[in-house]
């Protein structure tokens, strides 16, 4: 047992860069050499302190550059229509507050964050109890890649606006730089948690592996007796049937008493923040009551030996069978309980990403629109006027939330497939006490399920994914109608005003500048029209 | 007819060829799926880019024209480039696999027949194969008026050179069909292996009702003449079953089972399971019980592995074929609106004083229409197997439910039965044909689609065509 302890390792050792970047930028408040040191994640003032004086700072050169570049000429909001004008005011504040959202709720939940990771710990050491074994290793390339990825489009984004959109002679526009700020510090948040996600998601598939690993064992083990020959077969009938005479009143103590050692188990662990402590109550629980489980897993690779073979399948020892399909069982509703309090800490912003994703992929396709019949666009989506910077935005934003769906839908998926793995074991084993065992394991699991959701509002899953791009199908059909609608009522106000005009009636400097304006827009609208069409 | 769908898929390079050997000429098989794109790219960048030998840059094209070509055409690349990718992706291996598979079952399937006694029955089959055909019939013709009026307008307009407009108009859809094709087969087969189990579960639940009869009314004589006819196990005296009491020994029914299971396995002869694990029960105790025509209740832990494995090959194939059917359900839905909108806005209003404008609007209702079908198909498809695998469930209960005599005998084919309705559950959460989880391929994906096409259509009704139309000259 004891040289099973370093082999598992934390799942946060994975995230060193992660958080040191995270921690830099302001979206996690937790210390950094405790992490750096014993990879936990602990409280911290200092950090607190630090991440509120970011979030105050980032808010308020957020507003300046909305102020600086909202005031860039009067006349672009004069000329807008109001549609566009409504839309852009309130779509230029959402990046800031889902900024705020996600910076606010680490602020929140920094103590409860690190408890989540100590208790996916404990899983893995429960589940390297039972023989699966997660590999971590991928968990750093994963979140390498990310970040790398999150670094190029946002650089992407930022200089190729920069230079082709933004006005650089003045020194004010500098502050274009901080018109990054609040997505970057969004994906970071959201790197958080997919990995996490990720990681459960493993081991979800580690526990169905695991099991589906008994059923060709098994299957291995079936295929050997039956070339036995008949003297064999009933000397194996006789084992089989002594075994089962005894074990039912035995089992359902047992059963009883291991339900018992599991809650404690838990309970204890859970309750206990230290690291020290929650190492030793694994062991001596282990010794306890699996102390002869470990040495178990070498001779299981070795298919050749066909004199063990007879014995070393799991299946036919009802006992050995329900320990180990009851450890299964509670390690899985341990990681669905966590997945429910990791979706519980970040389900406010998720459903702010979500609100973002939805609203600036739609205002970003209009402005687009608007853009390519040179009507005037709010100023901070000046990257709408270019086709190539706008498909990267979309790929960016729709890409972070396709991926968090696309990953809370198949973690879900690979929890309900539990239930089934475990059903194959029973269907191989094809055993009374089994099909007991496996019966009243399946109904546990099939009320424990995870569904991700944000905050209840809708599941993360494709379906509503389906909806969303269905929404924004529409929407933006509608406001390009709208659109059009009111072009055409500012023509006819615009010729109307023309006639009045030549008559001299009216002549004041503002409204010159107006239908000069408004008459390039009529000119455009009627240029373009037939071509589209 | 299948054949047939086969060699098309495979001319046009969307299957590789030899797809069932797994040793073959890599660049043999796969050259076609090459060769096709690379044609198909060649046509599609040669008019984009040098604008010749496309609808859009004759004189007589007008810009609505224009527009519904452009539609058409891109719509038609971005379905067939992603198929394709798919298809080249999913390579031989998965017709391997699913062959391999399909094997599998087939020989369990086989298995469960003969110890069940329904090798004779094939009536069945043969009925459906009328409504088969005709479905096929239907199709064929369908597509060949589709490709028939597409080339032949476009060997009226441009000649010898009709074929590079053709690969950019009707060729992708076509492709793209016959994907759904291959899923349609690939369905159909697994929807047929879950009528097969159901009818072997049937059969379980008739004996089921079949033998309660005479366990409660003790009706001695009939059930010792059934036994004479049967000759499978003729040893059994129809004395023997007055003695038997409703109170087996627990014991001896578990070692009965524990005995059948590895002798199972190993029967190929003619031999029925059932007379072995009687010969086991004399051979320990003289009591004979009730099941001696009870062949087909040992085929219970087969037909729930079956199931599963279904199952499993299902999500196998869904898997494979369900992201192909993303981008053909959107190009569908996309080319039935504005194959409405234009039939409703355009056409109805000036049909006849173009020529290619009426070619585009008919082409448009044409292919809509057939993909329509084909769609339609496969979401017929994918729910009958739904209803099939969920119907197993069902008479599984109901057999539960009758408490035939070997259920009483003790609790494990009680709770296999439990468990097998369990597992179900969990399948149903886990499983069901979807398009990489956006749509369940079921009828709520016709309703849905139905109520999204009506609000858009609602809102691309109100663009108003006229003064377009009448700048095209084509309105008075």
């Amino acid at each position: 047992m004891s040289q099973s302890m370093p082999s598992v390792k934390p799942l946060l050792l994975q995230f060193q860069q992660l958080f040191a970047l995270s921690k830099f930028v302001g979206v996690l408040p937790q210390d950094l050499t405790q992490f750096r040191t014993k990879n936990v994640l602990e409280k911290s003032r200092n950090g607190m302190f630090y991440m509120i004086g970011l979030l105050i700072i980032y808010v308020v050169l957020y507003i300046w550059l909305i102020i600086a570049f909202g005031e860039d000429d009067p006349a672009v909001k004069a000329s807008q229509s109001t549609l566009t004008f409504v839309i852009g005011l309130f779509l230029t504040h959402i990046g800031l507050i889902m900024m705020a959202t996600d910076q606010i709720t680490a602020l929140f939940n920094q103590g409860q964050l690190g408890d989540l990771y100590e208790r996916l710990r404990v899983v893995d050491e429960r589940l390297y109890r039972e023989q699966c074994l997660v590999d971590n290793s991928y968990i750093a390339k994963r979140i390498r890649v990310m970040i790398i990825m999150t670094v190029i489009f946002e650089l992407f984004i930022l200089v190729s606006t920069y230079i082709k959109l933004v006005d650089y002679t003045q020194w004010l526009s500098l502050l274009w730089i901080v018109s990054v700020v609040p997505t970057f510090v969004n994906t970071l948040d959201k790197i958080w948690f997919a990995v996490s996600l990720y990681a459960l998601k493993e081991r979800f598939e580690a526990i169905n592996s695991s099991l589906e690993d008994l059923v060709t064992e098994h299957e291995k083990h079936k295929a050997f007796l039956a070339r036995d020959d008949d003297g064999n077969d009933t000397a194996g009938n006789q084992t089989a049937d002594s075994s089962e005479s005894q074990p039912p009143q035995y089992d359902a103590n047992l059963e009883y008493l291991y339900k018992e050692l599991g809650g404690i188990d838990i309970g204890s662990l859970r309750g206990s923040g230290s690291k020290s402590r929650n190492r030793v109550a694994p062991i001596a629980h282990s010794l306890n009551s699996f102390g002869e489980r470990i040495p178990r897993k070498p001779h299981q690779i070795n298919p050749n030996q066909m004199m063990n073979m007879a014995h070393e399948s799991e299946l036919s020892n009802a006992t050995k069978v329900e320990e180990k399909l009851n450890n299964l069982c509670q390690v899985h509703d341990e990681i669905c309980e966590i997945g429910k309090a990791m979706n519980g800490l970040w389900s406010y912003p998720i459903l702010s990403l979500m609100a973002y994703g939805f609203l600036i992929f739609t205002a970003q396709l209009y402005f687009l629109y608007c853009a390519t019949r040179s009507q005037s666009i709010p100023p901070l989506f000046r990257s709408a006027k270019d086709p190539l910077i706008t498909v990267i935005i979309l790929v960016y934003t729709s890409g972070k939330c396709i991926y968090l769906i696309y990953l809370s839908w198949k973690t879900s998926l690979a929890s309900k497939r539990t239930g089934i793995s475990l059903h194959k074991c029973g269907v191989v084993a094809d055993d009374n006490l089994i099909y007991e065992i496996v019966n009243h394991l399946s109904l546990k699991l099939l009320n424990h399920s995870v569904d991700f959701s944000a905050c209840g509002f809708f599941t993360l899953d494709m379906e509503t994914l389906y909806g969303v791009s269905g929404g924004i199908t529409s929407y933006l059909i509608i406001l390009i109608q709208f659109n059009l609608a009111a072009q055409q009522a500012k023509e006819a106000l615009q010729s109307f005003n023309s006639f009045n005009e030549t008559a001299g009636l009216v002549g004041s400097a503002t409204e010159f500048f107006n239908t000069s304006s408004t008459l390039y827009n009529l000119e455009t609208t009627t240029m373009m029209t037939p071509s589209n069409y | 007819m299948i054949q047939i769908m086969n060699w098309l898929s495979m001319g046009i390079g969307l299957i590789p060829l030899n797809r069932q050997q797994s040793q073959s000429n890599f660049g043999l098989d796969y050259a076609m799926m090459l060769i096709m794109p690379c044609l198909y790219l060649a046509a599609y960048f040669g008019i984009n880019l040098f604008e010749r030998y496309g609808l859009p840059y004759l004189d007589a094209c007008n810009s609505v024209c224009r527009l519904s070509n452009n539609l058409f055409m891109h719509l038609g690349a971005f379905l067939y480039v992603t198929i394709t990718l798919l298809s080249l992706y999913r390579r031989k291996q998965f017709f391997v696999e699913f062959e391999a598979h399909l094997a599998e079952i087939d020989v369990y399937i086989q298995k469960c027949r003969r110890v069940a006694e329904m090798d004779k029955l094939r009536a069945q089959v043969v009925k459906h194969k009328v409504a088969y055909h005709f479905t096929w019939l239907f199709i064929f013709s369908v597509f060949v008026f589709a490709l028939y009026y597409d080339s032949k307008h476009l060997y009226d307009t441009f000649g010898e050179y009709a074929i590079i407009p053709f690969m950019v108009s009707s060729f992708p859809y076509l492709a793209g069909s016959i994907i759904q094709g291959e899923f349609i087969y690939h369905v159909s087969v697994i929807s047929n292996r879950f009528e097969q189990i159901n009818s072997l579960f049937e059969k379980i639940n008739k004996e089921a009702r079949n033998r309660r009869a005479p366990l409660t009314i003790f009706d001695i004589e009939s059930e010792g003449k059934k036994q004479e006819v049967k000759v499978t196990s003729g040893e059994k005296a129809a004395a023997t079953k007055a003695l038997f009491s409703n109170d087996p020994k627990l014991a001896d029914e578990m070692k009965r089972q524990k005995a059948q299971l590895p002798k199972h396995d190993d029967e190929e002869e003619l031999n029925t399971s059932e007379e072995d694990d009687d010969d086991i029960f004399d051979y320990n105790d003289a009591i004979v019980c009730e099941n001696t025509d009870n062949t087909s209740e040992a085929n219970l832990p087969d037909l729930f592995k079956l199931h599963d494995k279904i199952l499993a090959l299902s999500v196998i194939t869904n898997g494979e074929f369900g992201p192909q059917c993303v981008p053909y359900m959107a190009a569908c839905f996309v080319v039935t609106i504005f194959g409405i909108f234009l039939e409703t806005k355009v056409n109805f209003m000036v049909s006849g004083k173009s020529y290619l404008l009426d070619y585009m609007t008919y082409l448009y209702v044409i292919w809509s229409l057939t993909t329509m079908i084909v769609a339609y198909i496969v979401l017929r498809l994918c729910c009958n197997t739904n209803n099939h695998s969920k119907q197993s469930a069902m008479i599984v209960h109901e057999i539960m439910q009758k408490k035939p005599a070997f259920m009483l005998s003790n609790d494990l084919f009680y709770n296999k039965m439990k468990s097998f309705t369990l597992q179900f559950l969990h399948w149903e959460g886990y499983f069901q044909f979807n398009g990489i989880g956006l749509f369940a391929l079921d009828y709520t994906f016709i309703f849905s689609t139905v109520s999204a096409a009506t609000s858009y259509l609602i809102v691309l009704l109100q663009f108003d065509m006229t003064s377009i139309l009448r700048s095209e000259g084509l309105l008075t």
